[in-house]
């Protein structure tokens, strides 16, 4: 329950209950004006729509002010600022698909409330951190499963279950965060008298150079293994990419050793040759991204129409429903960011750009205040996840790095992606709360499941007292 | 691991302000280059998916307009417009066409914010309607679509143009030109096909994409001797009773080539005689009594040398040949341009506009061909004013003009063929332009420009017929471009109050 007693608790409940309300004004101001550029109409069942999004946002604040209230207050409103604009934008692009993402905006919410519900301490999750693993290698390798995945857009990442098709990717990257900060928080730190100070084992020198002993191999080798599976049997650049800078950073981190860092991106060096060398499909994202333009008619078109795209938008963009994002091949997707730069200009991608910027900065300082090793971790594995991913798919589009197809977190169409994103979300939050608590901002009220158990333990103890 | 996280932040800062400096690069720095990149088409495409006005003529046919593509009938269309010009190729000089890769032409080009609604009048009442998004304008021709399928039958097919004018506004009533194209094709949003017929069109060497009526410019031949008498009337070097020695040679200065008659004839007597029936050697005379400052002054204000002043694109000048400085130096070329040879060069909507100036009491207005621009909601952008551009003669000389013209038609060159419907009174000149000197392979264009009822004159008209082959070289101005004329007056005049 709320209490009183704890001011700055409050004090984020209340910045966090404005910000998400001036996201869902933006986002229902946004909904008006791409229907009125683009239809001349106000849209059809504008006060249902208000509704919805005034009510998930409230459900959403609420979830956090019971179940976290001591967390940080601006990464909800940046994830709501960031899904409203993509809203927008699929349903500018198309109503059916419009419908869709409205029904897994609601499964996305409900799964944050979960989230939230069921991991009541963060160090929940280190004990299983097995069973994440498992998991997340499940899910990962779920698509190669013959009669279960099946490759759409040149990736085989997808797994058709009867009605429903998704992505396991997006949720193995949260399992496979989980269990390295799990790993490398109990291997790879060395806990002495306090924690949050450690050292990595006694280490093999050549010269300067600190190398990582043998076993350290181990979880390097397979994180590379990971990402080579993901890249070779799924073709899926983008998430082979992610997974190994996931596993690279947060060794780095826990090891604090540069050597990891070098030695990873000499793996990843080695890999990327290989993999130019040997499979066609690298080869041509890479003359893609080299030189578009003289592959226009063909392979080409796609990235140049996105540029056309942005050029479009210019400065102040052509306005919400007035520009032509369409143009662009898998606008609602992969090049979802082209569309916000063409009708939201300039202005519109930076501002887009800056919400990243934040939600970064936001979960990396809830990686800086965490006082566990394994808290630390998991915050910056997961913030490591959406600004990495965000990164890949917005470099790929504006020519940055290479194209890869994935989706930018919380904007982009995608059930598995969004459903994904506000998990990892809840999980930021609740890393955030418990930091909190430990800090003595709040005071470390009972979980829900504690009371309940309180609650038995008392029924028991009345029981017997009446007996 | 804190120091880490912290580096760990400032790499993220980094590679997003890469991310900020390459948007920076496509939406601000190098916007321009990729907007306006060849195979950038989301103009176009944008143009394409909204409707577009209608260009109307002044008696209510729709010559251009848009229909949305049926996804049902052709699902794989492109976009969903298609631009229409429903009478095919008689209108296609003036409306040019509007593609997909080609650009537009014409009114398609030069009326384009009216017709789209972007003009700051449609913008300002489109504020009213919010809910209106379609603003799109219409633009009502002068042209009247009766006249121009007269025009058209009346030239059978032959190369050359027709203009018909209202002499008192300038505004033209028809405007054909042979050869033409049929816009439809260039506006297929085939592409491929598209371009086949433009590469088919720009190799023709009749340039039917040209409107040979306005922006091709031929020599004038014994039409231009109305000017010649003009500015000798005018400057008093000419008059009722001048009188010119029968003769079939005539040497001017500076030179030892005689210049003689048209078919060599002997020719000669009083004006009116030597103007009915064309003598050339009177009037090679006047330009040299004129002198050569005079001359070109006097042509200059027919508007020679200069723009026309007409609200279509691409107009051609019409020229003399030289200026006065050129003629000094050889009178005998003044004398052989006097008549209308050697280097003059006319378009037939100037000829029209000539014919008109004398009609008008010697003022020359503005040619145009848009009456009015009206918005979605019917009301009038602009209505276009009449304006006089030049006054080349007194309204005295432009009398006698008429009569010495009249004469033409009464017993003169055009007799044959210019007797107009119930008695109707025309004036007219005719023209036969010799464009080489050989008379093996003797080519001439023939020319008739004129107007009626030579009392108070209401229509004008020039028909230019080009020489391109022996049965038009054969013939004469009148016999040949007066039958063309008359149609075009007599189907006129009922409808011109």
């Amino acid at each position: 329950m709320p209490h009183a007693s704890s001011p700055i608790a409050s004090a984020r409940r209340r910045s966090e209950l404005l910000l998400v309300l001036l996201a869902g004004a933006i986002t229902v101001a946004a909904y008006v004006l791409a229907s009125l550029g683009k239809n001349a109409s106000i849209p059809a069942g504008l006060g249902p729509f208000l509704g919805f999004v005034v009510a998930l946002l409230v459900v959403a604040h609420v979830a956090v002010r019971f179940l976290a209230r001591g967390a940080d207050s601006l990464l909800l409103p940046l994830a709501a600022l960031l899904h409203g604009i993509g809203f927008v934008m699929i349903s500018r692009l198309s109503d059916r698909l419009a419908r869709l993402q409205a029904t897994w905006t609601l499964v996305a919410i409900a799964a944050f409330v979960v989230t939230l519900l069921v991991v009541e301490r963060v160090g929940d999750l280190r004990r299983y951190r097995y069973t994440t693993l498992a998991v997340g290698v499940g899910l990962l390798l779920l698509p190669l499963v013959p009669s279960l995945g099946f490759t759409s857009g040149g990736a085989r990442i997808w797994v058709n279950l009867g009605p429903i098709n998704f992505q396991p990717g997006e949720f193995a990257k949260i399992s496979l965060a989980v269990f390295f900060a799990a790993y490398l928080a109990e291997y790879f730190t060395t806990k002495t008298k306090e924690e949050g100070t450690l050292i990595g084992a006694e280490p093999w020198r050549i010269g300067k150079l600190v190398l990582p002993e043998a076993q350290h191999f181990v979880p390097v080798m397979l994180a590379w293994g990971a990402s080579v599976v993901v890249m070779v049997f799924e073709k899926d650049l983008g998430s082979s990419l992610l997974f190994f800078t996931l596993f690279l950073v947060l060794l780095w981190i826990a090891t604090e050793r540069t050597s990891y860092l070098l030695m990873g991106f000499g793996l990843f060096a080695v890999g990327a040759v290989v993999a130019y060398n040997a499979f066609s499909h690298v080869q041509t994202r890479v003359s893609i991204w080299l030189d578009p333009w003289s592959q226009y008619e063909s392979r080409g078109y796609q990235p140049i129409q996105a540029l056309f795209s942005l050029a479009e938008g210019g400065l102040t963009g052509t306005g919400l429903g007035l520009g032509d994002p369409a143009a662009v091949p898998a606008a609602h997707n992969d090049f979802i960011f082209a569309a916000i730069g063409e009708e939201l200009g300039l202005l519109g991608s930076v501002a887009v750009l800056s919400a990243y910027v934040l939600l970064i900065g936001g979960g990396l300082r809830t990686a800086l205040r965490a006082d566990r090793a394994f808290d630390k971790l998991l915050a910056t594995g997961l913030t490591t996840i959406i600004g990495v991913q965000a990164f890949i798919i917005i470099g790929g589009v504006v020519r940055v790095v290479p194209l890869t197809g994935v989706t930018l977190p919380f904007v982009s169409y995608g059930g598995s992606s969004l459903v994904a994103n506000y998990v990892l979300l809840a999980l930021l939050l609740r890393i955030s709360d418990t930091t909190s608590r430990r800090l003595h901002e709040t005071t470390d009220t009972a979980s829900v499941s504690e009371r309940i158990e309180a609650w038995r333990a008392r029924r028991i103890a009345t029981k017997a007292a009446a007996k | 691991m804190n120091i880490r996280i912290r580096h760990l932040a400032m790499a993220f800062i980094v590679l997003y302000a890469v991310l900020f400096l390459q948007v920076n690069r496509w939406q601000f720095l190098q916007r321009d280059s990729l907007v306006e990149d060849a195979r950038n088409n989301r103009v176009t495409v944008r143009q394409f998916n909204s409707p577009r006005g209608r260009i109307v003529t002044s008696d209510g046919d729709v010559v251009a307009r848009t229909v949305k593509i049926d996804p049902k009938t052709r699902p794989n269309a492109r976009f969903q417009y298609q631009r229409e010009y429903p009478e095919g190729d008689l209108f296609a000089n003036i409306t040019g066409y509007y593609t997909v890769a080609f650009g537009a032409t014409q009114l398609e080009r030069t009326e384009n914010d009216v017709l789209t609604g972007k003009t700051g009048q449609q913008q300002v009442q489109g504020v009213d309607d919010l809910f209106t998004r379609d603003l799109t304008g219409t633009v009502e021709l002068t042209v009247r679509s009766d006249l121009q399928k007269v025009a058209k039958q009346a030239l059978k097919g032959r190369v050359g143009s027709a203009v018909v004018m209202d002499p008192r506004t300038g505004a033209v009533l028809a405007m054909y030109s042979n050869p033409t194209f049929d816009p439809n094709q260039v506006a297929s949003h085939d592409t491929g096909a598209a371009n086949d017929v433009l590469m088919a069109l720009q190799a023709d060497k009749e340039k039917p994409l040209l409107a040979n009526a306005y922006q091709e410019r031929y020599m004038p031949g014994s039409t231009f001797k109305v000017l010649t008498t003009s500015i000798g009337l005018e400057t008093g070097t000419l008059n009722n009773l001048s009188n010119f020695p029968v003769t079939n040679k005539w040497v001017p200065p500076n030179t030892d080539n005689p210049i003689q008659n048209y078919r060599k004839k002997t020719c000669g007597g009083d004006l009116a005689e030597v103007f009915l029936r064309s003598c050339n050697i009177p009037f090679a005379q006047t330009a040299v009594a004129l002198g050569p400052d005079t001359m070109v002054n006097g042509v200059k204000g027919f508007g020679l040398e200069e723009a026309v002043p007409i609200d279509l694109p691409g107009a051609a000048t019409s020229t003399f040949g030289g200026d006065a400085d050129y003629f000094k130096n050889s009178l005998a070329l003044l004398a052989i341009h006097g008549f209308g040879q050697g280097g003059v060069q006319l378009t037939p909507l100037h000829m029209a506009m000539i014919a008109s100036s004398v009609a008008n009491g010697g003022v020359m207005m503005k040619p145009y061909v848009v009456q009015r621009r009206v918005a979605h909601d019917n009301t009038v952008i602009s209505d276009t004013q009449p304006q006089p551009w030049k006054t080349p003669m007194t309204a005295a000389t432009a009398r006698t003009m008429t009569t010495l013209m009249e004469g033409v038609v009464r017993e003169g060159t055009a007799a044959c063929c210019m007797q107009l419907k119930n008695g109707v009174r025309a004036a007219a000149k005719t023209g036969t332009a010799q464009l080489f000197d050989d008379p093996r392979k003797q080519r001439s264009h023939a020319w008739i420009m004129g107007f009626a009822p030579a009392e108070q004159p209401r229509v004008a008209v020039a028909v230019m017929l080009k020489g391109v082959n022996e049965e038009i070289s054969a013939g004469t101005g009148g016999k040949l471009a007066g039958p063309v004329a008359k149609r075009l007056l007599d189907a006129a005049l009922p409808l011109i109050p």
